[in-house]
């Protein structure tokens, strides 16, 4: 099952080689850990750092879990499927949302090696976790689908790892797979990325297959971190979790120096001191230990009650004493995309603040901030960092808070020049003023990078013309594998371009975009008016030229969401003064029951009650109820039945 | 002292009794009663489960105004049947003088020997479910009556001095302006005393509702059901009926007074499979499947599968939609001397708006649903309870 050669790499304390026993079968996990011999600190010489990183689905959970079972972190019996993806969700949905660390023991040559691995989520709105992992790390492994081949996403986190000046080692997963093709796929690495692929190991995290072998290349090939354990303590805040008992707990890369059980130490940027009262690694449990030093990754409690005091990025010091310089820290990450969430019930306000506040707790990088809509009253609007973002947040607040609620489309944020010279950052469709006190108009552009079979070349081409995407380059990864560069409005690609990139190749594309910057556009704000009243929750903002089939889909689509009323009731969309589209829901007609005797009264009166109950729960305005759904309908493209993207 | 409306509740018994008869020949394609086709072999363990739910219910015979056995099909009990049928209801529940007893029933099923039982029992009014004349549309309706019999019933019913309601059916799939007139009019020609015109409903768990669904039947037009509706008040008022509810009409003095019970939110008797009943301010379901109430009468259990005890609010918010599906409307005076509650105070708001938009007339005294109103009334009573 693995290759020929006596293996070089033993177990922590285990007395089989590995190729003795079948790996799936790991030798019992030692009882006692870190040893009672351990020194105060870890040679650095013997620690590794690293993250897997890869396209989304490409196998990076399931081989650290193989991982976890090749160094005897977790025994058999206590191994489940994607073990480090721990979050309900991203069980419920089979993706890494949050990158998550763990600390592995394994024997080599003799010499105990402490690993330390980050799983990364492959989704391009948690690219900046993979970021924040690479910091801690000196080299990557870089997971690669031997079918499918260099994704859009594999090509955005291997650039990130050669920034990040990451030794990276190439690895070819899901080589069990019949249609598998290792060397092809070796070529696009080499071909796409420069990298040296002859030594791509070909493993199976799905069977086990040669991932011994990747342990033994993250010894060989990546190098030890390099700092001094005794020198003043650097330590860097890489990522925080809210443990309902102990409060924060503090995810750090130790740089240099060694922090003990009881130091009092110093958040650099936040200025705090705080008295360590307990630190540790996962293996994968948090398990308490008396020191961290420098090169090792690890966690930290300091009786911290709320999430929002450890700030990401912050530099750990010591209190007294020589002090470390900060280290550089993090950029933000990037809201891109907004919506507007209301409670269904007015009275529902203050327990979705709550729960809003609740969830940044555990998810600093989504924000929120009070607005109100003449439609939907009091609500928030929401940042997040992409619409898979976006779908999980309010996923969580649904199955955590029970609050039913509203959701306007999606927008993005835009850069507004107004005619005395003020800018202003929009998020917010209806805070858009009148077309005649604006100078300039700006929104975001990404650069998108779509990875596809060939033959979808001239179809994604022609998407992107349509979407006026500016041409930046195309790239052959191999003879049949192809990717393009163009440059978006990020309102397309937030819009619908992922399912049209999905429809369009069958399934077979996939794209990863980043932020260019802002650009000058010829964009209008739309509003829509039922029954001659603006409804601001309905406005959005698109380009002109796709006004006016943008205004006819839309008001089609809510001719439809819209509940016959007992009036008639119009339907327009305008652009300032101007009607671009307009529809008329006509006036009910019929609706009476015929048969009301004994037994129909219950059930009759309890039907009624929740027709009531149900309009409790639309919006109403002028005497128009509007059903939640309709609020989505602006998404609508009026390119196909059932363009809009359901939740 | 009580409140005159907890007084009224107080020493009031229900003074209305329904049986249910759960058997029918077949099952029409349409309908979702509480019915079992085909299983006469049942009738003797019917009777037996019928007793001892009269027993235990009602402890002691209980007097009615108005007793009706309803179905699924009275009828297929047969002149025997529907003799013992008569027999063990009047036992539990003696009629007062000048009661009203309605029986429903198949025109199939009307022969000389049932008009005969239920003439000799003592009914009063024979409720035909004639539903058409037409024999497609009978056809596609899946009834095993022709027009004939109709006509049959009608006149055996009258040599039995019995009244005669008649049940029509409109918007039928396919069916045209032109030949729900000529229903009606074949209908107003026998000379019944009363009539009862649905409109066709697709309910779930029909073939009506499968085939629909496949694409194989259609619903009619919301606005060819709306002018057939309007039609047969129309034709219903010229010939002399008065509309006096959602879907009834009667010659003056011949409404169903059981029927108007319901409406007016009083209380009620009621057994068989899938009864409803209305006792003490409780309302009880009894289970729908005949089976399951066979086998819990008849295993000492009760048949109750839905039981609700409505809050004296909910109870008057349901009084005061019911009764609005009556042309008449309701009087303020006569609501609140009734609920405890005034019809303002519940609702003043809806009905305001409702006045504005023309669906409820108020004369300050009295409310009704204006002509607009009665035909969109289901999107108003949410608005109401
Ligand atoms: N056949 C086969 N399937 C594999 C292999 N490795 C992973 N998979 C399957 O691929 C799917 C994705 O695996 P994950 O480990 O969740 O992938 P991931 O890269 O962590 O995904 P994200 O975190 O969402 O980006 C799962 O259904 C795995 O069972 C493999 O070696 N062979
Ligand atoms: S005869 Fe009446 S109760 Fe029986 S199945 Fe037909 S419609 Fe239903
Ligand atoms: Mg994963």
């Amino acid at each position: 099952m693995r290759s020929g050669s006596p293996c070089a790499l033993a177990f922590w304390l285990g007395t089989a080689e590995l190729g003795d026993k079948p790996v799936r079968e790991p030798p019992p996990r030692p009882d006692l850990w870190p040893p009672a011999s351990a020194a105060t600190f870890m040679d650095p010489k013997y620690i590794r750092n690293f993250s897997i990183i890869a396209h989304i689905d490409h196998g990076k959970s399931t081989l650290a879990d193989r991982l976890l079972e090749v160094t005897g972190t977790v025994s058999l019996r206590e191994m489940k499927e994607q073990l480090l993806d721990d979050m309900d969700l991203e069980r419920q949905r089979g993706i890494t949302i949050k990158a998550n660390s763990v600390s592995m023991r394994v024997k080599h040559e003799g010499q105990e090696y402490e690993l330390n691995l980050i799983d990364t989520p492959g989704h391009v709105d948690f690219q900046y976790e993979v970021s924040r992992s690479l910091t801690c790390c000196e080299g990557a492994l870089l997971l690669v689908d031997a079918f499918q081949g260099v994704e859009a996403q594999t090509v955005a986190n291997a650039y990130n790892a050669i920034e990040h000046d990451l030794e990276i080692v190439p690895v070819l997963n899901k080589i069990d797979l019949t249609h598998a093709r290792p060397d092809e796929v070796k070529e696009e690495i080499e071909h796409t990325l420069g990298l040296d692929a002859t030594e791509a190991i070909g493993c199976s995290a799905k069977t086990g297959l040669n991932c011994d072998q990747v342990i033994k290349a993250v010894i060989d090939r990546i190098p030890p971190p390099t700092g001094d354990p005794k020198a003043p303590l650097q330590a860097m805040v890489f990522d925080s979790v809210y443990d309902e008992f102990r409060g924060a707990i503090i995810f750090v890369r130790v740089m240099n120096g060694t922090v003990k059980k009881g130091a009092r130490i110093k958040f650099l940027q936040a200025g705090t001191e705080h008295d360590v009262v307990e630190l540790g690694q996962k293996t994968p449990k948090r398990t308490a230990k008396p020191s961290l030093s420098a090169g090792q990754v690890g966690y930290m409690v300091c009786n911290i009650k709320s999430l929002g005091q450890v700030h990401i990025g912050d530099t750990v010091t010591v209190a007294r004493g020589e002090q470390a310089k900060a280290l550089p820290g993090y950029e933000e990450p990037k809201r891109m995309v907004f919506c507007g969430l209301y409670p269904s019930d007015g009275q529902d306000f203050e327990t979705l603040r709550e729960a809003l506040g609740k969830l940044q707790v555990n998810d600093p990088s989504f924000v929120f901030e009070p607005e109100t809509s003449d439609a939907l009253g009091f609500g928030f609007r929401c940042g997040f960092l992409g619409l898979l973002h976006m779908e999980i947040v309010q996923q969580r607040l649904e199955q955590e808070a029970d609050i039913d609620l509203v959701q306007t489309a999606p927008n993005v944020t835009y850069k507004i020049q107004k005619k005395d010279g003020e800018w202003l950052e929009v998020h917010t469709p209806t805070r858009v003023p009148e077309m005649g006190e604006i100078e300039e108009f700006q929104q975001p552009i990404v650069r998108v990078s779509f990875v596809m079979p060939a033959e979808y070349v001239g179809g994604i081409m022609k998407l992107c013309a349509d979407r006026r995407g500016i041409f930046v380059r195309q790239e052959y990864l191999s003879p049949t594998r192809v990717m393009l560069v163009y440059d978006i409005a990020l309102a397309e690609v937030v819009y619908d371009l992922h399912d049209k990139l999905k429809s369009t190749t069958k399934g077979y594309g996939t794209m990863d975009y980043e932020l260019r910057g802002y650009e000058p556009g010829d964009l209008v704000r739309m509003d829509i008016l039922v029954k001659n009243e603006r409804v601001d929750a309905l406005s959005i903002v698109c380009d002109r030229r796709d006004a006016d089939t943008r205004g006819r889909a839309v008001i089609k689509k809510l001719k439809q969401e819209i509940p016959r009323h007992m009036f008639e009731v119009a339907l327009q969309a305008a652009i300032g003064t101007r009607i671009i589209a307009r529809e008329t829901i006509s006036a009910m007609r019929k609706n009476v029951t015929a048969k009301c005797y004994g037994g129909d009264i219950s059930r009759k009166r309890k039907l009624w009650e929740k027709q009531k109950e149900g309009k409790k729960r639309m919006k109403s305005i002028g005497q128009v109820d509007i059903p939640q759904k309709a609020f989505l309908a602006v998404l609508e493209t009026g390119e196909e039945e059932g363009g809009v993207k359901s939740r | 002292m009580l409140p005159i409306h907890l007084q009224a509740r107080k020493n009031l018994m229900p003074r209305a009794a329904y049986i249910h008869v759960p058997f029918c020949s077949h099952r029409c394609g349409y309908c979702n009663f509480a019915l079992v086709a085909g299983r006469l072999d049942l009738v003797p363990s019917y009777f037996e489960a019928l007793q001892r739910e009269f027993h235990s219910q009602l402890v002691e015979p209980r007097e009615v105004d108005t007793l009706y056995f309803g179905g699924g099909t009275p009828s297929q009990l047969g002149a025997e049947g529907l003799a013992r049928l008569a027999e063990l209801a009047t036992h539990w529940h003696p009629l007062a003088e000048g009661f009203e007893w309605t029986v429903e029933t198949n025109p199939a099923d009307m022969d000389a020997a049932v008009a005969q039982a239920l003439g000799a029992a003592g009914v009063n009014r024979l409720s035909l479910g004639s539903q058409s004349f037409r024999p497609a549309k009978l056809e596609l309706l899946e009834r095993d009556h022709r027009a004939e019999d109709i006509q049959r019933s009608v006149e055996l019913a009258r040599q039995q001095g019995m009244a005669v309601s008649l049940d029509l059916i409109f918007a039928t799939p396919g069916e045209t302006l032109q030949q729900w007139l000529d229903d009606l009019r074949l209908a107003i020609g026998l000379e019944p005393e009363h009539i009862s015109v649905y409109g066709l409903t697709f309910e779930k768990g029909t073939t009506y509702w499968g085939r629909r669904e496949r694409g194989e039947l259609e619903s009619a037009e919301d606005e060819l059901e709306r002018d057939m509706y309007l039609a047969a008040i129309e034709e219903l008022a010229a010939a002399g009926f008065e509309h006096y509810e959602v879907s009834n009409f009667a010659r003056p003095g011949h409404r169903s007074r059981h029927n108007e019970a319901y409406w007016r939110g009083d209380e009620y008797y009621a057994a068989g499979p899938g009864a409803a009943r209305y006792v003490a301010g409780v309302r009880e379901t009894n289970h729908r499947s005949t089976t399951t109430y066979l086998k819990r009468v008849l295993a000492g259990e009760s048949p109750v599968d839905e039981r609700e005890q409505l809050t004296d609010e909910s109870r008057a918010r349901e009084r005061l939609v019911f009764a609005l599906r009556r042309l008449e409307g309701l009087r303020r005076e006569d609501f609140a001397a009734a609920t405890g509650f005034t019809i303002d105070e519940l609702a003043a708001e809806a009905i305001q708006r409702f006045v504005e938009w023309k669906l409820l007339d108020d004369d300050g005294q009295r409310i009704r649903l204006s002509r607009e109103g009665l035909l969109v009334s289901d999107a108003m009573w949410p608005e109401m309870l």
